[in-house]
């Protein structure tokens, strides 16, 4: 499986522990996500929306939060067989994964370039696949991770901390 | 929890009320209970959308709009009329015939929203040019939609458009105008409002954001709407020669002032409707219509024509107004005064504060304790949603349960179930 890691130097370790520590979330939210399901995508990102103005997270991080998380429950969608979005929340951070049953994607660092994109007609007829998802992914999370190769579910995760 | 009391244009009649809930189902904000078989409504969700008083069929939730008498206690009486106004009427009734009849309930003036309109357009445009860097911007006009950001969106708060609404304006201009040319005091000249909804009636009597001018009243349509049709017969026979400015109505309609605002380099978007409001209003905090240099937003179906104190069908009212633009000739109005108003900064109104509503606790670990309470609960209820033990939804319960607000007990259905156990 290839990695990809986009982590702030220096934060390695500290980061990569958030997401393989095996600790138990504070408050956990799982969601579905059916393939080319856009009638209901989108559904999760904005439940988790919600729980958070809950929690009084500052709206501008719950605003990345927001596109981050709806950016890749539509990837889910729109390129892969269905899977489903984890959401862990602690009382400094969002941990959230999305996991699907693939096809994988096969080259991870041509789909971080902005524009590049393999969706077909279905999904652009709905206005999506305009090569953006991945790149607003990073740029509006603290760290990413994605493991994929062809042929083989994906797993996208990223955090983002309260303050 | 703020110390704030919020003024509410909209009444609980007790003895109305029979607890059906049926308020409770359509309240935008989950701001009602029923406890103990009676309906209360916190003043803290509360955006007066005036849904609970469509709902309600038992007139036990009532608008509170002023006496019509307190006309009276001014000498010089001023009447600004919503554009709405004009859509009540079968199309054998003139737009001029129904204003008369407005000055004839006891005013010495009548003026009306759509004089303005056309200024409003231009300020708004020049206000986008202006801002380019909060996109989109977010029309102020609507009360309950600024209530409703307020409450659910104070993320999108810098977004509104921060200038007064027409009748704000008007209230400002008229009163100026008046007292110089009639030579009274402030005190003397009575400024009412005749309005299409609860939103409306609450922006007169506590003014704030766009509303920054007081008036004196505030009457809705429906009230008055009898005593009008009388007057209307009369004066149809004896017609006064009266100004109207029928290309200003496009006020009243959302989709119709958007299309005005919309040019080439400011692309506008018309929203109406509270639940499409509150979609719309969740992509613009995601960031997704940012391609929008302006948002029109109208709680009610339409625009104001869809108010729950006009009379008329929302979308018969649209189609009388469509034609009144279309066949009518407005009278020229001088704005220079108002665009040098505006150009002083005078319209501009101080950014409004939120009235956060969804937070559990100001503490996070606190609020993460309550929501895992909440959850417990939730998995404890039926997860019907039916309402019936007075909160809106099973998620509601459990919240008001973990705030002190309901006992587990509420749930009927859980006690039926445990009933039926106990009897097994």
């Amino acid at each position: 499986m290839a990695d990809y890691w986009n982590i702030a130097p220096g934060m390695e370790s500290a980061l990569k522990e958030c997401f393989t520590r095996d600790v138990e979330a504070d408050v956990t939210l799982e969601f579905s996500i059916p393939e080319k399901d856009f009638n209901n995508a989108g559904k999760g990102s904005s439940e988790v929306k919600n729980l958070l103005k809950r929690l009084g997270v500052d709206s501008e991080v719950l605003r990345r939060i927001a596109v981050a998380s709806y950016e890749a429950e539509i990837n889910v969608a729109a390129h892969s067989i269905g899977g489903k979005m984890t959401s862990l929340i602690y009382d400094d951070r969002i941990h959230i994964k999305f996991e699907d049953k693939g096809p994988g994607i096969a080259d991870i660092k041509q789909a971080m370039v902005p524009g590049f994109s393999t969706a077909d007609d279905l999904v652009r007829e709905f206005g999506f696949g305009a090569g953006l998802g991945l790149p607003n992914i990073e740029k509006n999370s603290d760290a990413l991770h994605i493991s994929s190769e062809a042929g083989h579910p994906t797993l996208v995760e990223f955090l983002i901390f309260f303050t | 929890m703020s110390d704030v009391t919020y003024f509410h244009a909209i009444q609980i009649l007790q003895d109305n009320c029979t607890g059906c809930t049926a308020c409770v189902r359509v309240c935008p904000t989950e701001a009602i209970r029923v406890r103990d078989r009676k309906a209360s409504i916190d003043p803290n969700r509360c955006i007066d959308c005036g849904n609970c008083v469509t709902a309600c069929q038992f007139h036990a939730i009532i608008p509170s709009s002023d006496p019509l008498d307190i006309i009276h206690k001014f000498k010089y009486k001023v009447a600004i009329i919503s554009s709405s106004f004009f859509g009540q009427f079968t199309e054998d009734i003139s737009y001029a015939a129904a204003k008369q009849a407005i000055l004839e309930l006891g005013f010495d003036e009548v003026a009306e929203e759509a004089m303005v309109t056309g200024f409003m357009i231009g300020m708004i445009r020049d206000y986008i040019r202006a801002n380019r860097e909060k996109r989109p911007i977010l029309s102020s006009n609507c009360p309950a939609v600024v209530r409703m950001i307020q409450v659910k969106f104070p993320a999108l708060l810098p977004n509104l458009f921060h200038q007064e609404a027409p009748m704000s304006i008007l209230t400002r201009y008229l009163r100026e105008k008046i007292s110089e040319q009639q030579e009274l005091s402030d005190r003397e000249i009575g400024i009412f409002l005749i309005v299409p909804c609860v939103a409306h009636v609450t922006a007169v009597h506590q003014p704030e954001g766009a509303y920054k001018h007081l008036q004196d009243g505030a009457f809705s349509t429906g009230m008055i709407y009898g005593k009008v049709r009388e007057i209307i017969k009369r004066v149809q026979n004896n017609p006064k020669e009266i100004d109207t400015y029928p290309q200003g109505l496009t006020w009243a309609l959302s989709g119709v002032q958007a299309e005005l605002v919309d040019c080439e380099d400011i692309r506008a978007l018309s929203v109406n409707g509270v639940e499409n409001v509150m979609d719309i209003l969740s992509r613009v905090e995601d960031h997704y219509l940012d391609q929008y240099d302006y948002v029109v937003l109208r709680s009610c179906t339409n625009g104001c024509v869809g108010g729950c104190l006009n009379v008329e069908n929302p979308f018969v009212a649209m189609s009388r107004i469509k034609k009144m633009i279309k066949e009518g000739e407005s009278k020229d109005i001088n704005v220079d005064d108002l665009a040098e108003l505006y150009h002083e900064g005078e319209f501009a109104v101080v950014p409004l504060a939120p009235r956060p509503i969804m937070e559990l606790d100001k503490d996070i670990k606190n609020a993460i304790k309550k929501m895992k309470q909440i959850n417990e609960f939730l998995t404890m209820l039926p997860g019907l949603n039916c309402s019936a033990c007075g909160s809106p939804t099973c998620y509601a319960l459990a919240e008001d349960i973990v705030l002190g607000k309901a006992t587990i007990d509420d749930c009927v259905v859980l006690l039926k179930r445990h009933s039926k156990e106990d009897e097994d």
